[in-house]
């Protein structure tokens, strides 16, 4: 059974010590398994909703809350991803006075890396997917390239990858 | 450039803000592109520099950097309601389409076409999650090689060392990245002489 409040404050938390879209991820990934909330499969699933869908990326955590919650689990999601960016008034305040420290510039840094590092563990994470084979690995590999290109549109580039599965996996 | 007034009725607001939402495919870079269409070009409710500075706030909070982005320009032009409406506007149409997107996924997901379609789909998602994480990692690096290169080589160390913490060591999320702040704090901070040994570092990781 899912207990609501935990399930929020697990979203929350994992939003709160994230930047950008995507980083919330190991910490849901680790979190919601823990707990058996969550089947490994959602989470690429709700990557891949994420961006066939209209939003920022970080919306694919509302997909996640669908899978695991209904409803209730995506609305929870949303308040969740919501929250945090309210803290930008805060920061906005009390930036200009600590910026020219330099624990803080160095902080910064170090918080700049860490994300880096986790959304490695986010590829790592989605492409240890069950299911996800060398044919998986190439696929990868010639999604990376082309939207490494910045000429082809992202959605062309999973339409391409899913023609592809159907090729090879039907 | 000269400004307009910035006093846009809410619902204008949530207007130009459900169209960025709805518009944007793919993520952050469409949807910053299309704020800045609607904002500084088209209502010019907001300077360059303006949406500059509010950026670089917004990477500094944690969560989704457009949300807080959001939240900053819905401030300013409408105050507190101005951030309502534009939230709203932003996530609501587009967190329902997703929802639905979820919803017609679970009908069909025993489909074995489908299943074949998703298993290309997954792992093409994890090679533009690189690209993410090069984006990310291509300031950091070209700022890093300014300061010298053990500076780059302690920063490339810590980096990897956060990945194989979650993947290896299974820690949790928070501790690596109040790891990371720890050891920025001390070892990367301006006109603190060389950066870390490399052993210091994996120290850190393993608290």
């Amino acid at each position: 059974m899912i207990n609501p409040l935990i399930y929020f404050l697990l979203f929350l938390k994992a939003s709160l010590f994230s930047t950008g879209g995507f980083s919330n991820l190991p910490s849901l990934h680790q979190d919601l398994l823990a707990n058996g909330w969550a089947k490994e499969s959602y989470f690429g699933q709700s990557i891949a909703i994420g961006q066939i869908s209209p939003g920022p990326n970080g919306l694919w955590v509302i997909s996640l809350g669908y899978f695991t919650y209904g409803i209730a689990g995506a609305a929870l999601a949303l308040i969740a991803i919501t929250l945090p960016a309210l803290l930008v008034l805060v920061i906005s305040a009390g930036y200009t006075r600590i910026e020219q420290r330099t624990w803080v510039q160095g902080a910064m840094h170090g918080v700049s890396l860490a994300v880096v590092g986790l959304l490695l563990s986010v590829v790592w994470t989605i492409l240890h997917q069950p299911g996800v084979d060398w044919k998986g690995l190439l696929i990868a590999v010639g999604a990376f390239g082309l939207a490494l290109s910045r000429k082809v549109n992202i959605l062309i580039i999973l339409g391409l990858a899913g023609l592809a599965g159907y090729l090879l996996y039907r | 450039m000269k400004l307009q007034d910035p006093r846009p009725s809410k619902w204008l607001l949530f207007r130009i803000w459900a169209s960025v939402g709805l518009q944007s495919f793919g993520g952050g870079a469409s949807t910053t592109f299309l704020i800045q269409r609607a904002f500084i070009e088209k209502h010019r409710w907001l300077s360059m520099e303006e949406f500059m500075y509010f950026w670089n706030l917004c990477v500094l909070t944690p969560g989704i950097n457009l949300v807080a982005l959001t939240v900053l320009i819905g401030k300013k032009l409408g105050g507190v309601w101005g951030i309502v409406v534009s939230l709203a506007g932003l996530l609501l149409p587009s967190a329902a389409i997703t929802c639905l997107l979820a919803a017609t996924f679970l009908q069909v997901e025993n489909v074995a076409a489908v299943q074949a379609v998703l298993r290309g789909v997954i792992p093409a998602t994890g090679g533009i999650m690189l690209i993410v994480g090069l984006n990310f990692a291509l300031p950091l690096i070209r700022r890093s090689y300014k300061e010298g290169v053990l500076y780059l080589l302690a920063s490339g160390v810590l980096m990897i060392a956060c990945a194989l913490a979650i993947i290896l060591l299974k820690l949790s999320v928070i501790i690596v990245i109040l790891g990371a702040i720890l050891l920025g704090a001390l070892f990367f901070s301006p006109g603190r002489g060389s950066p870390v040994p490399e052993d210091e570092e994996e120290q850190g990781e393993q608290q």
